[in-house]
């Protein structure tokens, strides 16, 4: 069997005897030339004529989505995702973002040369390289300088190529050959591969699994959760009466239950509810209204309801003419303190949710004592 | 005069001013590999062994330490309210300041195309790596959960949180990261083709695989050559500006808070010029040793040290001007915080350290202006200590005083390190020099690829040497 050689090498000593010879081996030969040295040699690339590498532009390109791609982030995970206030800044302080900015740039540049010059340009790693096996290969990673006439598929004329180099002055001349082709893979190679894979994957699953399970109550990671501490609804032995959970001292007043100094309901009336009518008041008005007060007062308000039969209680209608005409303190007062039958709802609604129940009770008067004039002329027809 | 000699600067300058060759005697590209590989395949000296054994104990000694720390708490440690930052922090900046070296002389300086460099580039790459992985144990440590420190990543959770990325403290990570990053991948890149010559020249089957693995097959063609060069002539011009943002970074963040002492615009020069200072002197220390026990002194020659000892002696006289800009600042601010935190460093509770920061930085290395003084082992050792002493102690000055005496005199405290702050500091010492010990096993100390590149006749285009 006649086996193509890969290429023709010859041997130079100085990198000055393979420059001179690039010109006429260049001219007669047939082939791709190509140089092997022990390190760059300036002026090569031109006598090669070898284009100038792309490097520069990748890096241009990838540097800039690097510094883009980090700033964009950083608006959006501070601005937009997960918007935090710091130090007064505002959410797009785009000054405190250029550190990780530049940092991205550099980083996205730097491996965009390193890698992409080693994997896309230089296709490397290659391990079965024909060159590697070459004698020669010792010495020109050590002094000489080397140049080739490659093959790339077509039949190379030995004789005349080492004739051609030695006129140039090789020193001496290596045929590489062509390695054989891999043979195809074998069943049971392949059988044996995916069992492999098929029982490191059920064992990395296992262990992942019990890893992430154990992982936070393992000691010290779970240090945090020994802290000397009392939970809600506790006992203690630190105070008298055994409680871990401390009454208020005398006195405390609960956010949104301001007591307020009105000694009877008339002299309420001439509190004003402070609250804007909107319809976000109203909503919170209609939602403590059907939470403590329809269940006596009735959904509309006007005290029918279930409980009037069974109980043979009367409360009041809230859309009467009389309740009309109360004042928003009136009707406030009456929340607060409670009337006849009614318990006090100071505890249970908070201020706020007192007056904008005052707001709601005046919403349910107008909507059942509605007039004409309320409805629009398309639907009165 | 013809024109050509007017505008070569060589050929002005008298003959007392011309820079002495960078390899003394002649050295062929062969003799230079025989010299500088062929430890690989020797076995090494028993200083060698002594040497690994000693680094090696203390390091374990420090991640034993590690270990009790993580298992009992930061409560181990000096730290308390209001010195919160200890030794954690002044070691982290001490080590990430030592790093800086390493990408400043063969990045910058290759930028300026200064030769010398490629003799001792290697080696400070390598110091680099080594001292930020130094530096990286420290932040991690310090977080007191360090199995939670992946939260300083921005990954997307159930939490529904983001960090930070306003904070000097994320700034940080980015910052760090990616240094570490870029320098391993542009040491890589200049360890390949050395990779590939000691494939080629090893006799043991398994280091052949070993190295052949990492070579990822270079051949040395021209075609790649040309991607390759270009590629790290980037990677140097950009890591010129990391290396320099790195430290700024570092700087802020003590100099975005707002304690008096810290709040500083002088801060990112002043920070990156200690770093370069501390970087140097280290690798001056471990020059001196490994040109002597591995007999590189044509290589690594007087020249090299005396030129480091010039650039240490520069960066002395920048710190000088910086240390006395913080005295100006506070003078000039009319505050009293800041002229309180600055009569701390001189007259307060750390005056001794502050002194010794003094002395160490700027007082000793003015020395170096003695040309017999630069040239001499005993100067330049002494000098190198004296800077790698008196720049951990700026860091503690800096970060202790600034911190023990804070807005209310009520907290102030005095911080006292425990055995446990400096069994982790003599550990991470330990860490440095063991591998900076495996790495002149294994590995080429000095670049040989780029060595050839300026040998006597190599460049013929450049008329006859490189880059004349």
């Amino acid at each position: 069997m006649s086996k193509q050689p890969y290429s023709v090498l010859g041997l130079f000593d100085s990198p000055q005897q393979l420059l001179d010879a690039i010109p006429a081996v260049k001219t007669h030969a047939r082939g791709r030339l190509e140089a092997y040295t022990p390190y760059p040699v300036h002026g090569m690339d031109e006598a090669l004529g070898l284009r100038k590498s792309p490097v520069g532009g990748m890096v241009f390109v990838m540097g800039l989505i690097g510094a883009l791609a980090a700033l964009g982030f950083e608006l959006w995970t501070a601005g937009i995702d997960y918007p935090t206030l710091t130090a007064g800044k505002p959410y797009f302080s785009w000054e405190a973002f250029i550190p990780i900015l530049f940092e991205s740039m550099v980083l996205f540049a730097c491996f965009t040369s390193g890698l992409g010059m080693l994997l896309l340009l230089n296709r490397l790693p290659s391990f079965r390289d024909p060159m590697l096996r070459s004698k020669s290969m010792p010495r020109i990673t050590r002094d000489k300088f080397a140049l080739a006439v490659e093959s790339q598929g077509r039949p190379l004329d030995v004789d005349a190529l080492s004739a051609l180099l030695r006129k140039a002055g090789a020193q001496e001349i290596e045929v590489v050959e062509q390695p054989e082709a891999p043979g195809p893979v074998s069943p049971h190679f392949l059988m044996r591969s995916a069992l492999t894979i098929a029982v490191g994957c059920i064992a990395a699953g296992y262990l992942t699994y019990w890893g992430v399970k154990l992982f936070p109550v393992v000691a010290p990671i779970s240090h945090m959760l020994d802290q000397p501490r009392l939970d809600p609804q506790r006992e203690s032995n630190y105070f008298q009466d055994g409680f871990g959970m401390r009454l208020p001292v005398a006195g405390t007043v609960a956010r949104g239950h301001m007591p307020f100094a009105v000694a009877s309901q008339e002299e309420a009336a001439r509190l004003a509810n402070p609250l804007p009518r909107t319809e976000e008041t109203l909503k919170r008005g209609k939602q403590a209204f059907s939470t403590y007060c329809s269940v006596c007062h009735g959904i509309l308000g006007n005290g029918q309801t279930s409980l009037t039969a069974a109980y043979g209680a009367k409360p009041a209608n809230l859309v009467s003419r009389q309740m009309q005409d109360y004042e928003d303190g009136k009707i406030y007062y009456v929340i607060a303190k409670g009337k006849n039958a009614m318990p006090p709802y100071a505890a249970d609604l908070s201020e706020e949710e007192r007056w904008s129940v005052v707001h709601y009770v005046r919403v349910l008067q107008r909507a059942l004592n509605a007039k004409d004039t309320d409805i629009s002329k398309e639907t009165s027809k | 005069m013809k024109p050509e000699a007017m505008y070569s600067p060589e050929g002005m300058l008298p003959e007392s001013l011309k820079a002495p060759p960078i390899i003394v005697g002649t050295v062929s590209p062969g003799a230079l590999d025989d010299q500088v590989l062929s430890h690989i395949d020797r076995k090494p000296p028993l200083a060698w062994f002594v040497a690994f054994a000693c680094a090696a104990t203390v390091m374990l000694i420090g991640f034993a330490l590690i270990g009790y720390t993580i298992a009992t708490g930061i409560g181990a440690w000096g730290n308390n309210i209001p010195t919160a930052w200890g030794f954690d922090i002044i070691n982290f900046v001490f080590w990430v300041g030592i790093g800086h070296a390493g990408t400043l002389i063969s990045a910058i300086l290759l930028l300026f195309r200064a030769r010398w460099r490629n003799a001792i580039s290697r080696f400070a790459e390598a110091m680099t790596i080594f001292a930020v992985m130094c530096a990286g144990i420290f932040p991690l440590i310090h977080i007191g959960r360090p199995w939670l420190g992946f939260w300083l990543l921005p990954y997307p959770n159930q939490r529904g949180i983001w960090p930070n990325f306003r904070s000097p403290l994320m700034w940080d990570v980015f910052a760090v990261s990616t240094y570490f990053g870029v320098s391993l991948l542009f040491w890589y890149l200049g360890l390949m083709p050395d990779f590939a010559s000691l494939r080629d020249r090893t006799k043991s089957k398994f280091r052949k695989f070993f190295y052949a693995l990492l070579s990822l097959g270079w051949l040395g063609r021209a075609s790649h050559w040309r991607h390759y060069e270009r590629a790290y002539l980037i990677i140097a011009g950009l890591a010129t500006g990391l290396v320099l943002s790195v430290h700024s970074v570092v700087s802020f963040d003590f100099a975005v808070s707002l304690v008096p002492g810290w709040h500083m615009t002088i801060f990112p020069p002043y920070f990156v010029a200690g770093a370069i200072f501390a970087g140097f002197a280290m690798v001056v220390i471990v020059l001196v040793v490994v040109r002597a026990t591995m007999k590189l002194e044509n290589l690594i020659t007087m020249y090299h040290l005396e030129v480091m000892n010039k650039i240490i002696l520069t960066c002395s006289c920048l710190m000088g001007y910086s240390y006395l800009l913080e005295a100006f600042t506070a003078w000039y601010s009319m505050n009293d915080f800041i002229h309180h935190a600055f009569m701390q460093y001189v007259a307060g509770t750390y005056w001794w350290a502050g002194w010794t920061t003094i002395t160490c930085n700027i007082l000793i290395p003015q020395l170096l202006w003695l040309r017999w003084f630069r040239r001499s082992y005993a100067g330049m050792i002494l000098v190198a200590l004296s800077v790698t002493v008196g720049m951990w102690f700026e860091r503690f000055v800096i970060i202790v005083s600034s911190l023990h005496q804070d807005y209310l005199p009520s907290s102030w405290h005095i911080y006292k390190p425990t055995m446990v702050d400096f069994g982790i500091l003599f550990g991470s010492f330990g860490l440095f020099f063991t591998l900076v010990l495996l790495f002149a096993r294994v590995l080429p100390v000095i670049a040989t690829t780029e060595m050839k590149m300026v040998l006597p006749g190599s460049q013929p285009r450049h008329g006859g040497g490189a880059h004349e």
